[in-house]
């Protein structure tokens, strides 16, 4: 019975996501079909003329109804064809191919670091609550916070690469045809940005569920049955605390697919997010609406991966499933 | 003209030896060989230390993006500019002072009458792929520069060129027989966009041309726009002995800092366009420096004169008297850079110096203003980030036009925007140029026909018969004397406000030998090292 009714949850949320997903689409390529600017005379910029415009026009198919071009364009993203790059010329999915794996990367990597570092530092934080650990994470926590990407980004440039130690590379110059794992070197300092940039805000609310779960009965239960403290907190307090930190952790793991275009500009990282800031200022519209629409499904994605975790993970929401 | 007379005997001079001079004079009314080259290159060759062969050059340039293409005929963007002198090369040069010489692939470039042309390429030299350069191929390079379907960057200057007219005279030698005289022709053969191909050389799209070959020091061995390219030695470069280095990568980092720090760190072993404000931070670092080259690039304050306000050309005077121009150098360009006196091509042998160096004068520009009843002058001035200077130059200049009482609205737009179908239409904009010389500049932008032609000048005919003739004068002095009268007009009258040229700044690690300050340029780094034949790793 709980089993169907899990299922059943899953299934639902899971549709209820693709339609989101559809009207994203909509929405994104009602948006960028209306960017101000005509794509044909970007590419050709400042050598544009009537004749040579008439001709991208027509070859780029700029001049079919709008709606054509729309399911033109959904039935090519189902089945994997995300057309071809206005500006470059070839298929988007070689164009951006390699970069959404390197961006991937960092993604990953910055994930997990920072989830097991932040459900750490807040759970540890709850416990000695109002102690100097707590006090002295919560002050630098908060100024991290406060930090915008660039800043920590610039900041770690100076500490690490130029001016105060120069032990790392400043920017990561990994070659289009090799793999980002196969330069560590230069993943380390944008992994530590983005690990700064998102671990603030999990720690706290970590901290702030756990103070919470720590003062409730059925851990001074456990406690009173004299179940030692470190399997109150890792078995019983944890798995209830985390509940509301796994929303958290995925708008911050979605926030990172946005906000990585900033750590990697400042480290000339070839991700994705250099490709969508070229291709916006081309008015590429292939490679605008294929980013766009990857990056929506991977923030859908996350948060239907994030209702179900909680569902799973909190006994007392999985009993209320019928 | 006489016999022992030739008309483009001065601009040439400059890169000959005395020798030459008389060999020449002897022979009468034939432009001599190349042996300019090999002058220079002796005399750097004494001066510098022995080149060192090996090693991987990388470089960091400013800009690039998805539409980076490799075309031994064309460029957009400084990547481009990169890339292109790899492997492509062109039949005359420019030296370090700005002279025409015969430092490319040409042995001869003549003519006797100025509308009859004779161009003779050196024998042995091979293209990438072991083919022997010969005169089909100069047909072919210059037939595709000039085709008009194809808007290459360096048609524009070569279009006394008739297509239909060419000779094949021998395997090295053609003959043009041009539209009409014009001794601008040798100008335009010398831009670094003219490149010389191979015959069936075709790009498959639209300004983007796959791994392809030239003449030049490097061959492409991978590219990916946007990010980077690796050039490899040509193992049967003309010049012997060069280039030096094994490899060379071109890599694109559009952002300042990213690039600043990718040369401070070691990373990179040589940069274009270090942000003004940076430096003294990379000339304060151990091992990097910067390198100045005073350029006769521009970033003008462009006045449609057929557009209210700047119709009347007593408003146009008075906004060329708000501007203080050293104050707008220091200011923009950090003090990187020279005054101008609206007036380009400030590299040319006929530059008009005497017209006096034009001041701020906030008195004279308000009674102009209200001779012409503008006293409270509101107008948009668009600009964009396409240079150094054009941004900042537009808003210390509507800083210093309150003073006059002009009220100046500075709409900063990104580069999309400014390059649309509103371009060339502003009644008020920036824009940005290149080194050019005189009347290679008139015909890219001072003409009705020009691509680019912000100020829709000339506001009469008169500027349009002094070009013409200009062309067709092969006397020295009578052609100097029309550039002179020419420029006085756009002195008095033009639309441009030419505050000042920028210095091109670059930076390097001291492990790389080879570069020199001071060289008149028009690409960043010694033209990339001559293509990067001329520079070498300690």
């Amino acid at each position: 019975m709980l089993r169907h009714g899990i299922v059943g949850f899953v299934v639902r949320r899971t549709l209820l996501g693709l339609l989101t997903l559809f009207l994203v689409s909509i929405v994104v390529f009602a948006a960028t079909q209306v960017l101000p600017g005509d794509p044909a005379r970007a590419i050709l910029g400042r050598n544009a003329t009537p004749e040579s415009l008439k001709t991208l026009r027509e070859q780029l198919n700029l001049d079919r109804p709008v709606v054509t071009q729309y399911t033109d364009w959904l039935g090519g993203l189902v089945t994997g064809d995300l057309g071809r790059s206005l500006a470059a010329n070839e298929p988007v999915t070689k164009l951006i191919g390699k970069r959404v794996e390197n961006s991937a990367v960092l993604m990953l990597l910055a994930a997990l670091i920072s989830i097991p570092l932040s459900i750490v530092l807040g759970s540890v934080a709850a416990r000695r609550r109002d102690q100097p650990f707590d006090h002295a994470t919560s002050i630098v926590l908060l100024a991290l916070a406060a930090l915008p990407e660039f800043v920590v980004a610039i900041g770690l440039v100076v500490l690490f690469a130029t001016t105060v130690f120069e032990l790392l590379p400043a920017v990561s110059l990994i070659p289009p045809d090799e793999h980002a794992w196969s330069h560590p070197k230069d993943l380390v300092l944008p992994v530590t940005a983005l690990v700064i940039a998102v671990t603030p805000p999990i720690a706290r609310i970590m901290r702030a569920s756990m103070v919470d779960v720590l003062e409730s009965e059925y851990v001074e239960m456990a406690r009173l049955k004299g179940l030692p403290e470190r399997t109150v907190l890792w078995r019983h307090a944890l798995p209830n605390g985390i509940a509301p930190a796994i929303q958290v952790i995925a708008l911050n793991l979605a926030y990172l697919a946005g906000g990585i275009v900033v750590v990697e500009f400042v480290f000339a990282y070839p991700g994705i997010g250099g490709a969508f800031v070229d291709a916006v200022s081309n008015r590429d519209l292939p490679v605008v609406q294929a980013l766009a629409i990857l990056i929506a499904s991977l923030y859908v994605f996350l948060n239907v991966f994030a209702d179900v975790a909680t569902i799973l993970v909190s006994p007392r929401l999985r009993t209320s499933l019928k | 003209m006489s016999e022992h007379e030739d008309p483009l005997q001065p601009d040439l001079n400059h890169g000959l030896t005395r020798d030459e001079l008389l060999r020449r004079a002897a022979v009468g009314g034939v432009v001599v060989l190349g042996s300019g080259s090999l002058a220079e290159l002796a005399e750097a060759a004494i001066a510098a230390q022995r080149p060192k062969r090996g090693g991987t050059f990388r470089i960091g340039v400013s800009g690039g993006g998805a539409k980076d293409f490799i075309d031994g005929q064309n460029i957009v963007t400084r990547p481009d500019q990169a890339r292109i002198v790899t492997g492509w090369e062109t039949l005359v040069t420019f030296n370090s002072n700005f002279k025409l010489v015969f430092g490319g692939l040409a042995e001869e470039v003549s003519t006797k009458t100025g509308d009859v042309w004779t161009i003779r390429v050196r024998s042995g030299i091979e293209f990438h792929n072991g083919k022997t350069l010969g005169a089909d191929d100069v047909i072919y390079s210059l037939r595709r520069l000039i085709n008009p379907k194809l808007k290459l960057f360096g048609g524009a200057a070569l279009a006394s060129i008739d297509p239909k007219r060419m000779k094949k005279l021998d395997k090295r030698t053609v003959r043009l027989f041009l539209k009409r005289k014009d001794g601008t022709i040798l100008d335009a053969l010398g831009q670094y966009v003219a490149g010389i191909v191979p015959v069936g050389y075709s790009p498959n799209a639209i300004g983007k041309a796959r791994p392809n070959i030239g003449t030049g020091p490097y061959k492409v061995e991978s590219f990916t726009p946007g990010q980077r390219s690796v050039h490899v030695r040509n193992p049967n470069y003309w010049r012997s002995g060069q280039p030096y280095f094994d490899r060379v990568i071109i890599i694109d980092f559009p952002d300042d800092s990213a690039r600043v720090n990718a040369l401070l760190s070691g990373q990179i072993d040589a940069m274009t366009d270090v942000p003004p404000a940076q430096v003294r931070v990379v000339n304060g670092r151990a091992g990097k420096k910067v390198l100045e080259s005073p350029s006769a690039a521009w970033t003008p304050i462009c006045m449609r004169v057929d557009a209210a306000p700047f119709n009347d050309v007593r408003v146009r005077r008075a906004m060329r008297l708000i501007a203080n121009r050293p104050q707008m150098v220091s200011q923009a360009l950090d003090g990187h850079g020279r005054i101008g006196n609206d007036l380009y091509a400030p590299f040319d042998e006929d530059y008009n110096r005497g017209l006096r160096q034009r001041h701020q004068d906030l008195a004279q520009a308000r009674s102009l203003l209200r001779a012409a009843g503008k006293s409270d002058l509101r107008v948009d001035l668009q600009t964009t980030n396409g240079a150094v200077g054009m941004n900042e130059g537009a808003q210390v200049f509507a800083q210093q036009a309150r003073g006059a009482g002009v009220t100046v609205n500075v709409k900063i737009l990104d580069s999309q925007a400014f390059y649309s179908d509103q371009y060339l239409k502003w009644p008020f904009s920036t824009d940005f140029w290149g080194s050019r010389n005189y009347l290679s500049q008139v015909a890219a932008g001072s003409l009705p026909s020009s691509p680019f032609n912000e100020t829709h000048w000339p506001a009469n005919r008169r500027f349009i018969t002094l070009y013409t003739e200009a062309l067709r004068t092969v006397n020295r002095k009578k052609r100097r004397e029309i550039l002179h009268e020419m420029q006085k007009m756009e002195y008095d009258s033009g639309g441009y406000i030419i505050w000042g040229f920028s210095t091109l700044l670059d930076g390097y690690s001291t492990k790389v030998q080879g570069l020199k300050r001071g060289d008149k340029g028009v690409l960043p780094l010694n033209a990339f090292g001559h293509g990067y034949r001329s520079i070498w790793f300690s």
